[in-house]
Formats: structure tokens, sequence, C-alpha cells
């Protein structure tokens, strides 16, 4: 019975190992896919330096997390090895079905995710994720966007190759010029202000490695205000708003205040026109402090006084400490 | 042996040399060292800001200093150095806030409750803000740069900051060093137009002395200004939060260890880090641009029309105001922030016409209506351009 016991816990440990074996090389990087791309950004999402530039959105179509630290980005076939993405970074580790985002701006040293070459905006771009052996690719894209700035050429559904076509039926290429920007984010989103939520909810403080984009709001102001009346009207008004609210609330809270103030000395036996006498005068104190405050001012007193050492001569020529009348012995007494 | 030992020597020192400032140095390196000796040279001899120009001037000096850029992980811009680091405060926008709190303890706003009509004086001088945006645009500025750029004239350091580290990261470093440099030049930009929009009667008005403020009344106020302020305007909540909380800890007369360390070791750390990495970021390379130029004239147009709006303010408010009550107009340049040199200027330029005639206290109302004034209009800009 112990054997079997043993047995069967043994078994239990195998399948254990051999899940754990399974899982791991299931978080290859071969799983990873080039997923969107914007070649001309303009005016579009930004890096954390408020730089915009071209950026590549890598998929992650695993359900595991994987790691692309030590693959490699290129756009030259003759060097594949072009960009290594620096291993040990937690950041290249993707979440299973989440994407990552690379600005190809040509500025290595502005971190893991900034590439040492940027897109050309005449010629089409081909683009390799290679392994981290440096041969293998990935995946690779010609990528054939329409040349306008601020549009990107994505795979409509993640990590597709091919999708059908609705109509016909067939299927046909993933890759198209998105009518959305979706980076960090699914391509298969539709609507702007789907899109928008969607980002506002998976990242509150920025997409990523890239912050919220200005673009739309940018866009909206550009078109129904440019001479920026309209915001400066608003604007203005809400300020106002808001310090009239509170001037109106604490003209009341001192008017009570007043009040409460004048009752409590009638209460003590002062008439009310001699409190209302004390309550308009200041007492000496605060007169005194405005005063100091008021001289201080004029003299322009300030922390660098402060710092000024002062050294006098001590003229101190006699100490009992060391006068040497006390080391003597006194003269014998003849009484 | 000998001759390839000291060609190993002559290799590496060969090497080393393309290493050194002196090997990677652009004539921008040199222009902004000259900038950063003048901001500090400022600070010392002229004692204008020093807290700020110090660190700022010495930051430029930091960030200027050229080196070869194969990700030794040095500069301010590269991910992972201690400069960095320490500028992921101003990116992130953590310093601001802190800065505000801070602020919020060491401000004594009786003189906003005692006459909080006073209040409305700092909202009329963000016009700064928004007269500047509009000119930005005009000047082909994108509409989320005109609002980071536009809050130069709210004359609130930390603000600008805030607000141009999400609005256009990339401007931030000009905007810091106009919004510091205009404020050490308050003495210098505002009693001119003091002068030229009042008359000399204008300028002899006795105000009324403000009334003593209770406890309950100081306390009561950046709870309800918190309250009112953020439920308006919920973009603002970083800096507004930050500022009444500060207030707070100093009114409630119970945490006094708190505000100590809020207004004395706490806001100095941050000074101090903020200031040397905002000058730390303006190198060369990413600071000068014909963009840059344009943000400083733009930053000085601002300051002209919030003082200007603030003191023909004060001139229409008074038409409807009582003789006895009526406002000075010389406190109107306070509004714009930059606590308390602007105050500072209204007793000034005050004593000129009456020597027994005091503006200070009356001032540093509008001064302190102006630093939730502005913001507040950070807040709105954030709100409607992020």
């Amino acid at each position: 019975m112990k054997k079997i016991m043993m047995k069967y816990k043994f078994g239990i440990l195998l399948v254990g190992l051999f899940l754990f074996v399974f899982s791991a090389t299931a978080q290859r990087a071969t799983q990873l896919r080039i997923n969107e791309v914007m070649v001309k950004n303009m005016n579009n999402f930004q890096d954390d330096y408020g730089i915009q530039s071209p950026w590549i959105e890598i998929f992650n179509s695993a359900y595991a997390t994987v790691n692309i630290g030590g693959c490699y980005l290129s756009n030259d076939v003759a060097n594949l090895k072009k960009y290594m993405i620096p291993k040990g970074d937690v950041l290249t580790k993707i979440k299973p079905r989440q994407h990552t985002l690379f600005w190809a701006d040509n500025e290595p040293t502005r971190g893991t995710f900034h590439l040492n070459f940027t897109l050309d905006t005449v010629k089409v771009n081909t683009l390799y994720l290679v392994d981290s052996n440096g041969k293998d690719i990935i995946d690779s894209i010609f990528v054939k966007w329409n040349g306008d700035a601020n549009t990107s050429f994505g795979r409509c559904a993640d990590g597709k190759d091919f999708v059908k076509n609705d109509s016909t039926g067939e299927l046909e290429s993933a890759w198209k010029t998105l009518s959305v920007i979706t980076p960090s984010t699914n391509n298969t989103i539709t609507t702007d202000k789907e899109h928008q939520a969607v980002l506002q909810k998976q990242f509150p403080n920025g997409i990523g490695n890239a912050i919220m984009s200005t673009g739309a709001a940018n866009e909206k102001f550009e078109t129904n205000d440019p001479l920026g009346v309209g915001m400066s009207a608003t604007a203005m008004f809400v300020v106002f708003i808001g310090l009239v609210i509170l001037f109106l609330m604490f003209k009341l809270i001192g008017y009570i205040s007043i009040q409460l103030k004048q009752r409590r000395m009638m209460k003590s036996g002062i008439d009310s026109t001699k409190a209302q006498e004390l309550l308009d005068n200041e007492s000496g104190e605060i007169y005194a402090a405005i005063a100091m405050a008021l001289y201080a001012v004029e003299n322009e007193d300030h922390d660098w006084e402060d710092t000024v050492l002062t050294i006098n001569k001590v003229a101190k020529t006699y100490s009992p400490w060391s006068s040497k009348i006390y080391g003597l012995r006194e003269m014998p007494n003849k009484n | 042996m000998g001759t390839s030992f000291f060609s190993f020597i002559g290799e590496n020192l060969e090497e080393f040399l393309t290493y050194t400032g002196f090997a990677n140095a652009t004539p921008g390196h040199f222009v902004m060292i000259a900038v950063g000796l003048i901001f500090i040279a400022l600070a010392i001899v002229k004692d204008w800001e020093p807290m700020l120009l110090i660190p700022i001037g010495f930051g430029i000096l930091i960030g200027n200093i050229p080196f070869k850029e194969v990700g030794l992980q040095l500069g301010v811009y590269e991910e992972g150095s201690v400069l960095s680091i320490l500028y992921s405060g101003v990116t992130q926008g953590w310093y601001p806030p802190l800065i505000f709190l801070g602020i919020g303890a060491m401000t004594d706003f009786s003189t906003l409750i005692s006459n909080p009509k006073l209040m409305l004086i700092g909202a009329a001088a963000q016009f700064g803000i928004f007269g500047a945006y509009m000119i930005a645009l005009q000047m082909g500025f994108e509409p989320n740069q005109a609002g980071a750029i536009g809050i130069i004239g709210g004359a609130d350091g930390p603000t600008a900051i805030f607000l141009s580290s999400k609005l256009a990261p990339n401007l931030m470093g000009a905007i810091a060093i106009s919004a510091y440099s205009y404020m050490a030049l308050v003495p210098v930009i505002q009693p001119p137009i003091m002068r030229l929009l009042t008359t000399k009667k204008e300028r002899l008005i006795r105000m009324k002395p403000a009334r003593a403020v209770s406890h309950t009344e100081k306390v009561i106020f950046p709870i309800a200004g918190l309250l009112l302020t953020s439920f308006l305007v919920p973009s603002g909540l970083p800096l507004l939060g930050m500022l009444f909380f500060g207030n707070l800890l100093k009114e409630s007369g119970v945490t006094r260890r708190l505000a100590e360390t809020a207004r004395g070791p706490l806001i100095d750390v941050i000074t101090m880090l903020l200031g040397v990495t905002v000058g730390a970021s303006t190198q060369a390379t990413q600071f000068l641009t014909t963009d840059s130029v344009k943000i400083f004239g733009l930053g000085a147009l601002s300051f002209v029309i919030a003082t200007a709006a603030g003191i023909l303010f004060v001139k229409f408010f008074n038409l409807f105001l009582k003789k006895e009550n009526r406002i000075n107009p010389l406190i109107g340049n306070a509004g714009v922030s930059a606590v308390p040199d602007s105050a500072r200027i209204s007793q000034t330029v005050g004593l000129e016409y009456d020597r027994t005639n005091h503006l200070l206290m009356h001032a540093m109302g509008p001064n302190v209506a102006g630093v939730i004034g502005s913001a507040v209009a950070a807040g709105i800009l954030l709100g409607f351009l992020m």
C-alpha cells in the first residue's frame, strides 16, 4: 500500500514537472508578433519625454507571459541584430495577450524601449523581430502604410495574419491602415470614444512607456477654437465661479463669526456699541507683530545675515582659574 | 613588449580623451553654461530668488557637461541614471504637489479670510495665462503646448512644472526656466505697469484694516477651500489638495511638528531636487531651439498681461464699492502668484507715494488667492487639453 502511495506521489511529481517544463517552453518569444506600426507621428502619441516619434507595437499572442528581453528588432535584413532589446528589465516581460511599444527614434540611450533606428517616411520599411539567437526571424512585415501622418498600419485583429471578409466571406490579409490608432491596446476597437475609454481605464497614468495622447483634444480645439477665445472665456468663467463661491462662503462665515463674537461679548456684560468697537480694533499684539514685519521688510532682513559670524576678542585679563596665587603655599603666619 | 605596452597605454589614453567633456563639447554647451553662471550670479549678487536660481543655475551646469552618449547612464535623459531617477519627480509630477504642501503650511490666509473680495483679484490676474494661450496659438503652437506655455502667466513655478509635465513634457525645461526667471524679475516687470495704469489719487487710497480672524475660520478655510475648488475642478486636485492639506496642518494647532516639517525640511529638500533637475533638463541639444526663444517671449508677455489685468480689475471693481471700502489698485499686481515678491512690490510702490500707507498685508490677500487661482486654471487646462 505504501509502495502504491509512493508511486502515486511520484506520478504527480512527474506530471507537475512536465507541466512546469511545458509551460516554460510555452513562454518562448516565438509567439510574439509585430502588431501595429506608425511611421509618421506628427502630433499623435508621445513618449515619456514628450516627443512624437514613429513606434512599433509588439503583441504577445501566447496565453503566458513572454520576456522579449534578448530578442532583436531590425529594419535591415543584412543586420538582424541591429537593436538588442536589453535583458534584465522587468518591463520587457509582456503579459498574456498584452502589448508593448517601441519608439523608433534612434535614441537608444533613452531606455529599453527606444530603438537605435528610425523609420523611413519615403520608402517602404521592412521590420524584423528576431529571436535571441540573432538568426531566427519570429515575425517580419512590409509596412505598406498610406503615407499620411498620424495613421497606423496594423493587424485589424491582434496577432492574426488573416481575417474573414464579412461581405465576401473570404480570407484576406489582416494588415490594414487602421481607422483608429491603438498603441499598446487591442486593434479591434472601432470607435474613437470606445478607444479613449479603454485607454483611460487600462492606463490611468499613461500607456505603458507612453503617455496619454493629447492628440484628440488638440484636434478638437484646433478645429473648433483656433483663436483660443472659447477656451479662455470658459476657463476664466470657471476660475471666477470657483473663487466667487469661495468669496461668498467666507463672507457668510465671516458674518456668522462676527455675530457670535458680538453675542459672546454682550453675554459677558459689554454693550453692543462697545463690542463693535472692540471687534473693529485689533489687539496690541497684532499691531506689534505687523510693525515688526514691516520693519523687517523695510530693512530687507533675510536669511543671509544669519550666516554672518562675528568674532570679537574677549578682553578677559584675569581669571581665578588661571591665577597662580592659588597654587602657592600660604605664607606662615607669625602670630 | 615595451612598445606594445606603450601603444596600449597610448590607445587607452586616446579612447579616454574621446570620453572627456572637451572632446564632446559643442558651442551650445558653452552657451548654456554661460546661462547657468548668469543665474548663479544674479542670485548671489542681486539676491533675486536665490533659493530657486542657485539650484537651477547649478543644475544647468550639471546638465550641460558634455559627455559621450554610450549608455553610461549619466545624463538626465538616460533611463536609469541617478539624474533621471531624481528627474522622475518632475516628469511624473510629484515634486510640485509636495512644494504646495509646504506652501500651504507656511501661508497665512487670514487677510484673504477677513476680506474675501480680494479673492476676485486673484481670479482676474489669471487673464495672463489665457492671454498668453491665445497668442501662443497664433504663433503656431498646438493647443496643449499653448496651455503649458500660458501657465507661465500664473507666476507659480510648481504649477507651471506640473502642467507642462502633463501637457508638453518636451517644452518643460524652457517653461520652468522662463517661469522662474520672470518670477525673479517681478521687481523689474511690474512697477512700470503699475505706475502706467494708475492715477496718483488711486495710489493714495487707504484701505480699511483687516479684522481679526478667529481660529475656527482659519480651520474651516482649508476644508471648505478644498471641497469647493476640487468639486469644481477635480483635475486641480494634486495641487489644491496638498495646498489646503498643508494649511490645515498649520491652522489646526495640533499638528505643529508636521506643519514645521512640511514648511521646513520637506519643502527645502524638494526645492533643491526640483531646481537642480529642472536646470539639468536644459541640455543644450534639447533647450537651444527657436521654441525656447518664443516661450521666453510669451512668458514675459503673460506676466505683463496678468499684472495689467489685476490692476484694471481693481479699478473696475472700485466702481461698485463704497468709498470707505475701496481697494488700492496697487495691490492688483499681487494677483499673479509670485508669493510674496509681488505683494512686496505693492508695498514698495505704495510707500513711494505715501510713507504711511502700508499695503503689504492687503496685498497678501490677492497674492495667496493667485496661488489658488493659478492651480484652478491649471486644473481646467489639464481637464480640457489632456
